[in-house]
């Protein structure tokens, strides 16, 4: 029978729930199981309610699913919560204290075998161990993952952690409660455990990236600590900036100096950061920005997810300038989408940002496919200067728009930009003619951006129906079309990766004269939007989801079949 | 040989006649043919107002950025490339307003870069009116019943920074001026140089005679330049003496020292290394 688990852990911040979520996929990974796991969380350091939830697949999976087999309830507080996500036979692990539940139940007193573990701070041990021993893990593979996370058992933490692991399974065996009896054996080989944020960050290093400049902010924050890690490894300065303002600045600086650089920010981040776009935009300097999404203007909701900046990243700055906006469709996409920002920033000399979103940065999965360096990943050199450098100026006229760009002090000729309106030779001016033949300079390279761009990610394309999305919700999307068609409905997929520049033509052959539906994480569809002004084309209807959660399947399906007819 | 015609621009100056600028342009080229620096050896990142366009009359490599922005920038390019001789020009209102935040925090950093504020307490650009130094009650198109705010005291901000060069300049004493700029640049560190520099445009209370009225020469006084107190004593007298010269000095590690990630040299230079990300992902794949 094929294998589709659902554990959900909910408790308070603090209480642990990252380690317990990373010891779930890492046993996962070791026995070849197939996982995506999602991290929920309020913006707060200690207190409320999280919860950390893990699929478990014998097959390869994109979405979370929303339906839970075993709870995990740290806080009290999570079954109440969570009860109408519970399946029949669902099992929940609670304490002692807690009020009879209406599902099986196993109570565990986490924090009393913590304690005799030798540390309270081991309930998530206890209650990962409990978890896997009601999956039918080993307590001998466990065992070995609890080492790799926690050090060996002569050391203090190992030893303790091996203590819980133990308490937890024999919770499970005391019991007279019947679990699961998943096959875990230890594989040769397997794929790697990433989230979004790690391979963003692997992109921008397999891209020769030697700069980041940042300023904390969730769900951004992840992605620059990646970067940080690597930096231990690759040639890399990673900076904490005052502001986003200053991030932003940095890194065109580190750009206009010759090094690739990133920075990422979420919301009220990028809304500062948007003067900058521009000078990098006008000084033709090349920059790569990653925007991870989060709901709301102001504050919103800082530990969500959405896609509500489609349009203002679109549009983001003063006035015209060619740009690109990418949104990586998965995990491993995030790695491709980084080095192809990079080599796409400095060919064209524009701005490029990469639209993620908490979810994606959040997500962590097994990624099979072996991650691969693009043949175009390396940083472009600088060209030759002129034999005569005195006749060297940054912004000439060429007829692809793009000028050669030399780096300050790398040679005699000299660089000079300006934020200004300026002539060829880089200095400001105010001249009607020049102004008129500079935008159409900057303007000039679109027609070659527009062909660098990805046509939509496809799946069943000549369906009677098709299911029209975009970035991060690329796996929710993909699975809801394979349950529509289980249920005998012509559905389709197509789902845009390369927002900007639209890829207009195979846009238009998709969707002209077509039955579709929009489906997007925002209240209005901006995507939507992009397309009745570009192509002219109209949904049929539209599914939109802009509750700050991860986009579910459920919905998607139900709300087809409504739309549709079934 | 580097000579002063080297860094003349053919752009076409856009200062009023008379204005304190011109006292700062060549003392700028007086310390970079002292230094033997030519052109192409040297990066100026300049903000907005009339400082922000001194670039444009030198003959350099620039980038002139945003308004308030050009410490940032300056911080980007000296991340990139840590070897680049950086000068930034920005002015009163562009540094010490727009762009105070990274003031603070570009001392804090300490990156080896020179810092020189054409300060003329008035905004030039936007047509007078009140900056962060211009002094109490002083009346302008917006400030019309006078100036209010206290003026904000730049060296005074920067030694409570801990900054390790602070100085102050006047566009009327420019063979001063090149000396300091000269002192800066070799200072390994963030340097400050505040130039009083009048507007003869649009402030006519704090003129050249004003300036050079109160104006002392720090040298004549008796100061110990690695006294941190006594520099900030100094560097908060105004109405009846303003000492120019270097009131602090102090030898510490800058960024680049303290940045183990820059030990082997700045990251332009470092290769691009394929194989040593391939291992990297393979490791990602092991049991």
């Amino acid at each position: 029978m094929a294998v589709d688990m659902t554990v959900k852990i909910g408790g308070e911040a603090g209480q642990g729930l990252q380690t317990v979520g990373d010891l779930l996929c890492r046993v996962c990974r070791q026995a070849g199981y197939f996982f995506l796991a999602i991290n929920d969380y309020e913006s707060r350091v200690r207190g409320g309610h999280n919860f950390f939830q893990v699929r478990i697949s014998d097959s390869p999976i994109l979405a979370p699913a929303q339906e839970v087999d075993v709870l995990v309830d740290l806080d009290g507080v999570t079954y109440t919560q969570h009860a109408s996500e519970l399946k029949k036979d669902a099992i929940v692990l609670c304490r002692p204290d807690q009020d009879p539940t209406q599902h099986r139940t196993l109570h565990i007193d986490f924090t009393a075998l913590a304690k005799e573990a030798g540390n309270k701070a081991a309930q998530n041990t206890v209650a990962a161990a409990a978890c896997l021993a009601l999956l039918g893990a080993g307590e001998e593979l466990c065992q070995k993952v609890v080492q790799e996370l926690f050090g060996t058992e002569e050391e203090k933490i190992g030893a303790i952690n091996q203590k819980a692991l133990k308490a937890g399974f024999n919770s499970v065996a005391q019991s007279d409660l019947k679990g699961w009896d998943l096959t875990w054996e230890e594989q040769q080989t397997t794929g790697a455990l990433l989230d979004g944020a790690s391979t963003l960050a692997l992109g921008a290093v397999a891209a020769g990236c030697r700069v980041g400049a940042f300023y904390p902010m969730s769900p951004a924050t992840g992605i620059m600590t990646q970067l940080v890690q690597l930096a231990e490894h690759f040639p890399l300065v990673v900076e904490q900036a005052e502001d986003e303002i200053a991030a932003i600045n940095m890194v065109t600086g580190a750009n206009f100096a010759g090094c690739r650089a990133l920075t990422a920010t979420s919301g009220g981040g990028f809304s500062l950061m948007v003067e900058g776009i521009g000078l990098a935009a006008t000084t033709e300097t090349p920059l790569v920005l990653i925007n991870a999404q989060r709901p709301g203007p102001a504050t919103g909701l800082p530990t969500r997810t959405g896609q509500g900046d489609l349009l203002f990243t679109l549009h983001a700055a003063q006035d015209e300038f060619p740009r690109f906006v990418l949104a990586p469709a998965t995990v491993a996409d995030c790695f491709y989408t980084m080095q192809r920002a990079f080599h796409l920033a400095d060919t064209y000399q524009v701005p490029v940002m990469v639209l993620v979103d908490q979810y994606l940065v959040n997500t962590s999965m097994l990624v099979m496919e072996k991650l691969e360096i693009s043949p175009d990943a390396a940083p472009i050199p600088m060209p030759k200067p002129p034999a005569k450098p005195e006749t060297y100026a940054r912004f000439a006229f060429t007829e692809n728009g793009i000028s050669p760009r030399l780096f300050p002090c790398q040679s005699q000729a000299l660089v000079k930009a300006t934020g200004n309106e300026h002539t060829p030779d880089g200095h400001s001016s105010e001249n009607r003619e020049n102004r008129i033949a500079m935008v159409n300079k900057r303007l000039a390279k679109l027609p070659a951006m527009k062909q660098e761009q990805r046509p939509p990610l496809l799946h069943h394309e000549q369906a009677d129906w098709l299911l029209v999305s975009w970035g991060s919700s690329y796996g929710m999307v993909y699975e809801a079309v394979e349950k529509l068609r289980a249920q005998g409905l012509d559905v389709g997929l197509a789902h845009l990766v390369d927002i900007w520049p639209l890829p207009q033509e195979p846009l238009l052959s998709l969707l002209c004269g077509r039955k579709w539906l929009l489906v997007e994480q925002n209240a209005t569809g901006q995507l939507g939007w992009m397309l009745r002004a570009e192509l002219g084309v109209e949904p049929e209807d539209s599914i939109f989801q802009y509750d700050g959660r991860p986009l579910e399947v459920t919905r998607i399906v139900d709300e087809t079949v409504a739309k549709i007819g079934g | 040989m580097v000579t002063m015609e080297d860094y003349t621009s053919n752009y076409e100056n856009q200062w009023c006649p008379g204005c304190g600028n011109f006292g700062i342009l060549p003392a700028m080229k007086m310390a970079f043919v002292a230094q033997k620096l030519a052109p192409h050896e040297l990066l100026l990142v300049s903000g907005i107002g009339q400082a922000g366009k001194t670039p444009h009359f030198l003959e350099c490599n620039f980038i002139h950025a945003l308004h308030g922005r050009a410490l940032a920038v300056a911080s980007g390019a000296k991340l990139a490339n840590h070897n680049l001789n950086v000068v930034v020009n920005s002015g009163d209102g562009d540094c010490y307003g727009e762009g105070g935040n990274h003031f603070i925090h570009a001392i804090r950093r300490n990156m080896d870069l020179t810092l020189l504020v054409h300060n003329n307490q008035i905004y030039g650009l936007t047509k007078g009116q009140a900056s962060p130094t211009t002094d109490r009650n002083m009346l302008t198109s917006i400030q019309s019943h006078g100036v209010s705010n206290r003026p904000f005291h730049p060296l005074a901000v920067a030694l409570s920074l801990g900054a390790g060069f602070v100085a102050r300049g006047f566009a009327g004493q420019k063979e001063q001026l090149a000396e300091l700029i000269q002192a800066a640049m070799n200072y390994k560190g963030f340097s400050l140089i505040d130039i009083l520099q009048p507007c003869v445009t649009f402030n006519h209370l704090n003129t050249f005679a004003w300036y050079r009225e109160r104006a002392v020469d720090i040298t004549t006084l008796d100061h110990d330049v690695s006294d941190r107190q006594s520099a900030m004593q100094l560097a908060l007298e105004w109405e009846e003496r303003i000492p120019t010269g270097i009131l602090y000095q102090h030898e510490e590690d800058d960024f680049t020292a303290l940045n183990p990630w820059l030990q082997q040299g700045p990251m332009l230079q470092r290769e691009y290394n394929a194989n040593a990300i391939n291992d990297y992902i393979a490791g990602l794949y092991r049991i």
